[in-house]
Parts: structure tokens; sequence; C-alpha cells
């Protein structure tokens, strides 16, 4: 960890600072990624940098979701079904953020149920509309743990890359759903602004209350994920942020609601108007960046701590060595945070012994960070 | 779109798709030519591109029409289930236009921060656009099941089946506008690297006289004629009549599929609010009847869903696609002279139909690199119709 932010200095950040504030939070890691390792071959080539080689601190068991293998076709539909068919015991044995991710989301959904009886059986459509909220929302935390478990798996055929992504589709999604909700409530500031009589729910409170103990409760264990802008280092970073985000918008919905029918007592004309539309405009701001950032893995953006100008450099070295004509289709994407890959193609004269080459380039780009490459040499 | 192309990025050397200039490249087929028709735009996807974007706004105008005829309507006779329709018109207007965002952005030129293109921003599009119908689908459910709550009887059947029903008619009217054109320019799909479509990795829209019928799923024994790599651009009238004979009956372009699923969604939805508001019409003391057939309908819509989110899933995780198999192209380049090993085999795709692959070739010690990668290349192209790929050669 420590090579990797002493290599990162010499290169520009907008945010440089921050990383700092995460050095204390390393009782939170429990694994580094590892990288799909290459087959035994005797390449003398060291293609897995050494110098950014993540042990994994895990002691228990690096995938300890103890999955039985299925035939190996690999197909996603068995091992999807597989997968479903053990969460406890991959919960049980999973990181302490997943236990406290089950955790919450049990009590969520507790809470639901309990909330969509009372609502059913009272007749109160404000209960039964909050339980719906609640159980949409833990259905897509439920997705982020899934996303948990399942990250550890081992690259196989069919996921030759592994299964680390589900994590940044898990924040991706977290990150969607938390846009539909502070437009929904900004639909809702819009609906009681039109219609102009403000109904006291008040038996929306003792939910909303309850609702803001088991949110805080949330934010609480994944307090350290609770900012708005995050340097990303690992995967399992923006599930975390993604999840906080989640229980922290929620925990302030909750909060409006309350506000909104104090003001209401109080006589304060469009208090609910008011309360909504701050909250979705809070939501929206807070989910933007992440939303970006998953956004932008997703869309196969080149590697956003790296900048610009250190590819053209390192391109720009490589073909000013003698024997390189040229190098062209420099492509570089992030499969998650923190890892990177890359490829290009690169046009020597003929007769150059291809190890060289490939050495230099490889040491070039592993230095910059970039730690899976592809380099095709083609002989003019 | 040739326009632009010279304003490339710097990092990317995409060359030039003019006449006679791909032809010159069978015997180095390493180098941009390759990448340039998969991962950039030839005049066939623009022009594929053009119609579906034609046909997307058609349809977003249409719904704004019917949208506003329901706004007044709802206002009018004060109904609120009226307006609920108008308001699930509405989310039909963000699908299409979140499907229309995602068409034109993927005609975008690579930059260096975006290496790959654009492509990638229709997988999301229609990743969102599933989101929503599920979203929709709750709120569904939800006034379904608030329906069932208001035992005031405020709830008129009529009310409920006559909106519905223009709904429907509403939805079918689209779905055609949307799909009409199946053995149209839509056999494409994406113009280009459709594997299982087209035995050409360079320009498509007439390449298929041959292989159209002997082209299904695996790519066994497909050889590539070479008479056809010089065939640059052929006359628009030639290919329109082979488009029309297609036979590939999916595989449509994502955007219009997404839109379409959602429409699709809509009417099927309509029908399970048709018949609760007859039942409730009929009997208004069967409320419970309301709130099952809408949950049986919201469970067919998802199901409908399902495949299309499987196969955004397969391009967002980076997996191999489905329809190359990777063992077998992992034996079959072994099986080439001078190959010892190949190794970090990766193939993904950047949407549906646009395959890359990127992999280590160990080959002996005194074969000739050049010679070996050329046959790689060529191997792959012809069996797999990968036609980006990046090997890198090592010696043992």
């Amino acid at each position: 960890m420590q090579e990797k932010k002493d290599a990162m200095f010499s290169y520009q950040f907008p945010d440089g600072d921050r990383r700092l504030a995460f050095s204390r939070q390393s009782s939170f890691r429990h694994s580094h990624w590892d990288p799909p390792l290459p087959s035994p071959s005797s390449t003398p080539i060291p293609l897995m940098p050494r110098s950014h080689s993540f042990k994994p601190h895990l002691a228990r068991s690096d995938s300890a979701v103890g999955l039985p293998l299925l035939d190996n076709s690999g197909h996603k539909d068995a091992t999807w079904v597989a997968l479903i068919l053990a969460p406890v015991r991959g919960v049980a044995n999973g990181s302490r953020p997943m236990k406290r991710l089950a955790l919450m989301i049990s009590l969520n959904v507790a809470y639901s149920m309990v909330e969509l009886l009372l609502g059913l059986f009272t007749g109160r459509v404000g209960l039964v509309s909050d339980a719906f909220h609640l159980t949409f929302g833990c259905g897509i935390l439920t997705f982020s743990l899934f996303a948990m478990g399942i990250s550890r798996k081992k690259p196989d055929e069919t996921y030759t890359y592994g299964y680390k992504r589900l994590e940044v589709l898990a924040a991706f999604t977290n990150a969607l759903f938390l846009l539909f909700l502070s437009f929904s409530l900004a639909v809702e500031a819009l609906h009681a602004f039109m219609q102009d009589e403000s109904e006291h729910k008040h038996y929306l409170i003792v939910s909303a209350v309850t609702n803001l103990l088991v949110n805080l409760l949330g934010v609480w264990f994944f307090r350290s994920y609770a900012r708005v802008n995050i340097v990303y280092w690992k995967p399992e970073d923006m599930n975390y942020h993604s999840v906080c985000l989640h229980v922290l918008a929620d925990s302030i919905r909750s909060a409006g609601l309350i506000l909104a029918s104090w003001f209401l007592t109080l006589g304060v004309e469009n208090a609910e108007v008011l309360c909504l539309g701050i909250v979705s405009v809070a939501v929206f701001m807070l989910v933007l960046p992440l939303f970006k950032a998953t956004g932008s893995i997703l869309l196969q953006i080149a590697p956003s701590n790296i900048h610009p100008s250190a590819f053209n450099k390192c391109s720009r070295q490589i073909a000013s060595l003698e024997e390189v004509l040229e190098v062209s289709q420099a492509r570089f994407w992030e499969l998650v945070p923190g890892y990177s890959i890359g490829s290009l193609s690169v046009q020597v004269k003929k007769g150059v012994h291809e190890d060289r080459i490939l050495q230099h380039v490889n040491g070039l780009y592993n230095d910059l960070g970039i730690q899976d490459l592809t380099v095709q040499i083609d002989y003019e | 779109m040739e326009r632009q192309r010279s304003e490339g990025s710097q990092t990317i050397d995409i060359s030039i798709d003019v006449p006679g200039d791909i032809s010159s490249t069978p015997e180095n087929p390493k180098i941009c030519a390759g990448v340039a028709c998969n991962l950039s735009n030839s005049t066939a996807a623009t022009r594929e591109r053009d119609t579906s974007m034609k046909k997307l706004s058609m349809a977003i105008v249409l719904c704004i029409v019917f949208m506003a005829v329901e706004v007044v309507g709802g206002l009018e006779a004060n109904s609120l289930a009226i307006l609920t329709d108008a308001a699930h018109l509405l989310s039909d207007v963000a699908a299409f236009a979140i499907s229309l965002f995602s068409l034109w952005a993927s005609g975008w030129e690579a930059t260096p921060r975006q290496s790959y293109g654009f492509f990638r921003i229709e997988i999301l599009g229609a990743l969102v656009s599933i989101q929503l119908i599920w979203l929709l689908t709750g709120i569904l459910i939800y006034e379904a099941v608030q329906r069932l709550i208001y035992e005031s009887g405020e709830v008129k059947g009529v009310l409920m089946f006559a909106v519905a029903a223009f709904g429907l008619v509403v939805n079918i009217v689209m779905a055609i506008l949307l799909g009409h054109d199946h053995g149209h320019s839509h056999g494409h799909g994406h113009g280009h690297g459709h594997s299982h479509e087209h035995g050409r990795e360079h320009d498509h829209d007439h390449a298929d006289e041959h292989d159209h019928d002997v082209h299904e799923h695996d790519h066994d024994g497909i050889t590539v004629t070479t008479h056809h790599h010089g065939h640059n651009q052929s006359p628009k009238d030639a290919s329109e009549p082979l488009l029309k004979k297609s036979k590939e009956k999916k595989k449509r372009n994502i955007n219009v599929h997404s839109a379409y699923l959602h429409v699709l969604g809509d009417s099927i939805q309509s029908v399970g609010v048709m018949i609760g508001g007859a039942v409730i019409w009929y009997k208004p003391e069967w409320k419970i009847i309301d709130l099952v057939c809408t949950l049986i309908f919201s469970v067919i819509v998802l199901i409908t869903t399902i495949k299309m989110l499987r196969d955004i899933l397969e391009v967002l995780m980076e997996s191999t696609p489905r329809e190359i198999d990777a063992t077998k192209l992992e034996e079959g380049l072994c099986q080439l002279e001078g190959v010892v090993a190949v190794h970090e085999l990766h193939i993904w795709a950047i949407t549906v139909g646009k395959v890359l692959l990127a992999c280590h070739v160990t080959i002996t010690q005194d074969a000739n690199a050049d010679v070996v990668l050329d046959k790689v290349i060529g191997y792959i192209k012809r069996e797999f119709n990968i036609s980006h790929v990046t090997i890198q050669i090592e010696r043992q």
C-alpha cells in the first residue's frame, strides 16, 4: 500500500491530501485485490508488478464463500442459483462489514414487514407506502451484500477478470436508486405544493423516528465512508461507500419528515414542501460523485487516478526508443478501483528481440499503475 | 461521420475508411484497420443508427401527444387514475429519451480518456431503463395495494377499464412503431461485430451473401473468402435486399430493444389493470382480484426483462461473451505451429456484439514472431470473428 502511495506522489492528484485520511482504516481492509495469476509458464518477463504485489490480509481462507463448484461450464444461471442457496453460510464467514450489513438488512426487513402488516390492517396508506419504500431499499442493499459475498470468488473461465466488478455494479445500482429517490422526493414536494393541503399524518412520525434510528445505526457501522468524495483504493470501498450513502440518505429523509411534521405543528406553512425539497437536493448532491465515479468505471473511462499527461509521457518515452517506430492503440481502463488494465500496440524494426521491449514497456506502465498490460509487437 | 474521423485522438490510430484502403490490409491485418471497423463507425452503422433514432424520436413525439391528451382529460374529469396513467406515459418518454441519448452517444468519436469509444453508454442506458421498469412495476403494485385499502369504493371499475384500454392502444401503436421492421436494418444489430450474424470483420452491409444461411451461432469451419476483403463499400441498394431477408430475429439494437421492452411491459400491465377494472366493475366486492391480477402481470413483466438484464450483466462484468467458446479458442491456438502455450486469455465485450480479445502467447525459441502473430490473429478473426485482438508474444 505504501509503495503505491509513494509511486503516486510523483503525479498530480486533484485531492491528493485526502488519501492520508485513510491510513488509519487498515482494520477495515480485509483483503487486497489478488491479480489473476498467470498460468505457470516459464516466461522470463515479470508481468505482474512485484512492487505492487498485494498480499491478502484475510486470515480466514480467501474464498470463504465455500460454494460447491458446479460443472465448470461457468454457465451463469446455475452459478447464481447455487449462490443464492448459500447466503447464510457466506455471511457467517464473511467480513465484518458484511455481517454488519446483513444485520442492518434484517432489521430493515423485519421493520418493514411489521409496518406493512400494520398498514394493511389499520388501513393507513402512509405506512404501506413507507413499507414499500423500505423494501425496495432493502432489495438494493441485499444486492450489495450479495456482491460482497461473490466478489471473493476466483476468476474462472467465463469471468476471466474475476467477480470484483460486481461490487462496482452494486455501488452503481445503489447510486441509481438514490438518484431515483431524490427525484421522487422532488415529485412529492411538488405534489404537496400543488395540493396545498397539509395532511397531518402524525402516525408516520413513529415510523420515521424508528427508521431514522435504524439508519443512523447503519451510518455508524460504515462511519468511515460517510463522506461525499472518497478516493477509492479497492472495489470494496465503492460498495461500502454506496451502502453508507444509502443509509445516510434514508436517515436524512426520515429526519426531513420529522422536521416537516414539527414545523407543521408550529404552524409554518408549506413546511412539507420546503423540507422535502431540501432533502431531495441534499440526496442528489450527496450521491452525484459516487454515481459519476462508478459510472466512469463501468463506461471504461481511463483510470481516474492517473493523469492523462502521464499516459502521453509514457507513450513518448517508448516511441523515443530507437528500435520503436510507433506506439498505437493505447487503451486503458479500470476493472475496479485499484486495478487498471491496458493494451497497446508497438511497431518495431525488423529483427529486434522482443523481450527487452516488453520488459521496458511493462516497467514503464507498471510504475504508472497499470497492473495488467498486453503489448502487441508488430514488426514492420 | 467520416469528416470527424480525421480529428481523431492522439493515441488512437484509426485509419480512414475510404475505398481501397482496407483492401490493402489483409496481409497486414494486425494494425488499426481491424480496430477501426469494429470500434469506430462505418456508413452502415451510421445509417442504421439514424433509422433507429428517427423511430425513437417519432415514438417520443407520439407519447408526448398522448400524454398531453391524457393530462387534459384527467384534469377535466378530475380523475386521479387518468393522471396516473399520464405519469406512466411520462416514464415511457423517459425510457425513450434514454435510449435515444444512448444511440446518439454511441456515435461519438473515441477520446483518449474514453479510448474504446462511447458504446458502453448504451449498456448503461439500457440498465437505467430496466431499473425504471422495475421501479414502475413496484409503483403499480403499490397502487393496487392502495386501491385495496381504500374500501370507500372510490375506485370506479369503469374508469379504470377505460383508461387502461386507452393506454393499451397507445402502447400497441408504439410497439408496432418500434418493432415493425424485424427483417429490416435491424438484422444488423450494431452493424459490426455481431459474431453470430456476420462472417466478416470489415464492412458488413454487403458481405453476407454466402454466409447468411450457414452462419449460426458457432463458427466452426466458416472461412472468410478473401475476395470479399476488397469490397469496402458496396452500393446501398445491393445491401438492402440482403438485409431484408435476414433471418436474425433477435439482436436488434439494444437501445431500441430496451425501449420496446418498456412498451411491452406497459401493455402487459395495462391488460392486467383492465382485467382488474373489469372485475371491480362487475363485482365491486372482489377487490382482491385486482391485486392478484396486478401481481401476476408484474411478475410477467419482470420476467421479460430478465433476458436483457443477463446480457447487460454479462457485458458489464467483462465476462466472456456467451457466443464464444474460450476453451475451443485456446485449444485451437495451441494447435497452431510455433505456439507453445496461451495464457492470460481475456475475451470481453464493449457492448453486445463488439468483442475484444487480449492474451499472451508463448512461442518456441526459434519461431518467427511475426509469422506466428499473423497466424494467431488470422485464426481468431477467421474462426471467431473477433477483429480487435492484442497478442503479446513471448518466447519460452
